[in-house]
């Protein structure tokens, strides 16, 4: 990691020729992808197209196989495995927020918010616990602070995780299907928290298959599949006139 | 010439009772020295230093591989070939704590494993240390699914005092053992000798099944 003073670069995220196979399969065949500052980029394909693979490689969830990465103006060289402290530094950068959610099920919902924080950026108790409260009001859960993730509808837990997330404060929020594990009712006030979240300026990367939030909130749409991006643009235009057969494909199935 | 049976329960009764406190006494003996135990091997057994590792689960499986009886014979009988002599109690309660702590250690290996890996990952994604993802996160949720286990182990422990009588211990089955060498009246005395055991472990089993009840509902 470079510790000059970050380059005026207007883009929060570079990816450079990101491998990642595992066993014999490849997964991502060099993938580059570049992410403005405050842009919403959509990641939609098919699935087995690597999507997923490309944004837990972007947090190092997943260790790639080769390729680099500008985060926030900090170059990461990622054939090999970053030291402890580059890699708290890169995770700092970034939140995510998961298919599955994730939240941790033996705390409060305040307690998952407050937790991370306190390990993480040294907060105490109070201060953590200011900002979970402001954060859970944000995505309109205040009420719910002393229930256990359990108790609550899926909708409500991931909105949580997007708190969870938020309170550390990143530069840079990926979504890792976050919607898919919800009926649409519960799908779209998370999709709503995103929307407000969008709006205030947060970069974000979006695996997704809500065609109608990359659609109308989505500032950046990328087509994946088979480990490679094959189209990537504005979104309105390539969901009316996509320039690759694959992508008329996939749309045609997943418009109606 | 036969007493009634009441009457001859009643008087076995006292002997078999401080028999019990004796058994309960080497199962707590084994359990609290076990536990510990069982962290310290499943630890060694989790290692990624492959040592550790290897020898953790040299441990864990002689441990479990041998019937606690053979462990008992060996501690007793065996290691004073080494110049270590033990009391009986102590040997019995040295091989019902090692038994059971393998046992143990795999039990709560199980319930750490039985962990979703998207924990791990959400600790990892947030930046905290593995340390801490591990110790907050993982080992709470993991030892919560791995406690009824440890429960019905515990209860095994405390059968498994009665293989103390053979070392002479002064435990439950030796007390009953005595009697019925006074009067050869085997049968009722090993039935009261049950149903003594029987008041110890099944309360213990309910309890079990209820805190298993308890525990399978969400947090």
């Amino acid at each position: 990691m470079t510790a000059e003073q970050k380059p005026a670069s207007d883009y929060m995220l570079e990816l450079g020729a990101i491998t990642k196979s595992y066993g014999g399969n490849t997964i991502l065949h060099g993938v580059s992808l570049r992410v403005a500052r405050g842009e919403v980029c959509s990641i939609i394909g098919p699935s087995g197209a690597g999507k997923s693979t490309l944004l837990r490689c972007i947090n190092l969830i997943e260790q790639p196989d080769s390729g680099n990465m500008l985060m926030d103006g900090d170059f990461f060289e990622l054939s090999q495995r970053l030291s402890k402290s580059d890699l708290m530094a890169l995770r700092r950068k970034c939140g995510m927020v998961f298919q599955s959610f994730n939240l941790f099920p033996h705390m409060t919902v305040l307690q998952n918010i407050t937790f991370p924080q306190r390990h993480v950026l040294g907060k105490d108790e109070d201060s953590a616990r200011e900002s979970a409260l402001a954060l859970l009001d944000r995505v309109g859960l205040k009420n719910k602070a002393d229930s256990h993730p359990g108790q609550l509808s899926g909708g409500q837990q991931q909105r949580v995780a997007i708190a969870r997330a938020l309170a550390l404060e990143p530069q840079l929020m990926l979504f890792d299907e976050p919607t898919s594990a919800l009926d649409p009712e519960l799908a779209h006030e998370v999709l709503e928290v995103m929307r407000e979240l969008a709006e205030s300026g947060m970069t974000m990367v979006v695996v997704t298959h809500a065609m109608n939030f990359a659609r109308t909130v989505g500032s950046h749409l990328v087509v994946m599949a088979d480990g490679a991006i094959i189209e990537e643009g504005v979104p309105e235009e390539i969901m009316s006139n996509p320039s690759k057969e694959r992508t008329r494909q996939f749309l045609s199935v997943v418009e109606h | 010439m036969t007493t009634p049976l009441l009457t001859s329960w009643g008087q076995y009764l006292p002997p078999l009772l401080s028999g019990l406190v004796q058994s309960v006494w080497l199962a707590v003996a084994a359990i609290v020295i076990g536990l510990p135990l069982a962290f310290l091997f499943c630890t060694m057994v989790m290692s990624e230093n492959r040592l550790i590792g290897a020898l953790g689960l040299v441990i864990v499986e002689i441990g479990r591989g041998m019937p606690a009886l053979v462990i008992l014979y060996l501690v007793y009988y065996g290691l004073p070939r080494f110049g270590i002599s033990l009391a009986n109690v102590a040997a019995a309660i040295i091989a019902l704590a090692w038994n059971y702590s393998c046992y143990c250690s795999e039990i709560i290996r199980g319930g750490i494993q039985s962990v979703p890996r998207g924990q791990i990952e959400a600790g990892n994604a947030l930046g905290l240390d593995s340390r801490v993802t591990f110790l907050r996160v993982i080992v709470p949720q993991g030892l919560r699914s791995a406690i009824p286990g440890l429960l019905g182990q515990s209860i095994l422990v405390f059968q498994d005092t009665s293989l103390a009588y053979t070392i002479a211990v002064p435990e439950l089955m030796k007390q009953a053992y005595s009697l019925g060498g006074e009067n050869y009246q085997y049968l009722r005395v090993f039935v009261l000798t049950g149903l003594v055991y029987a008041a110890v472990t099944l309360p213990a089993t309910w309890i079990t099944v209820w805190m298993e009840r308890r525990l399978g509902k969400s947090y």
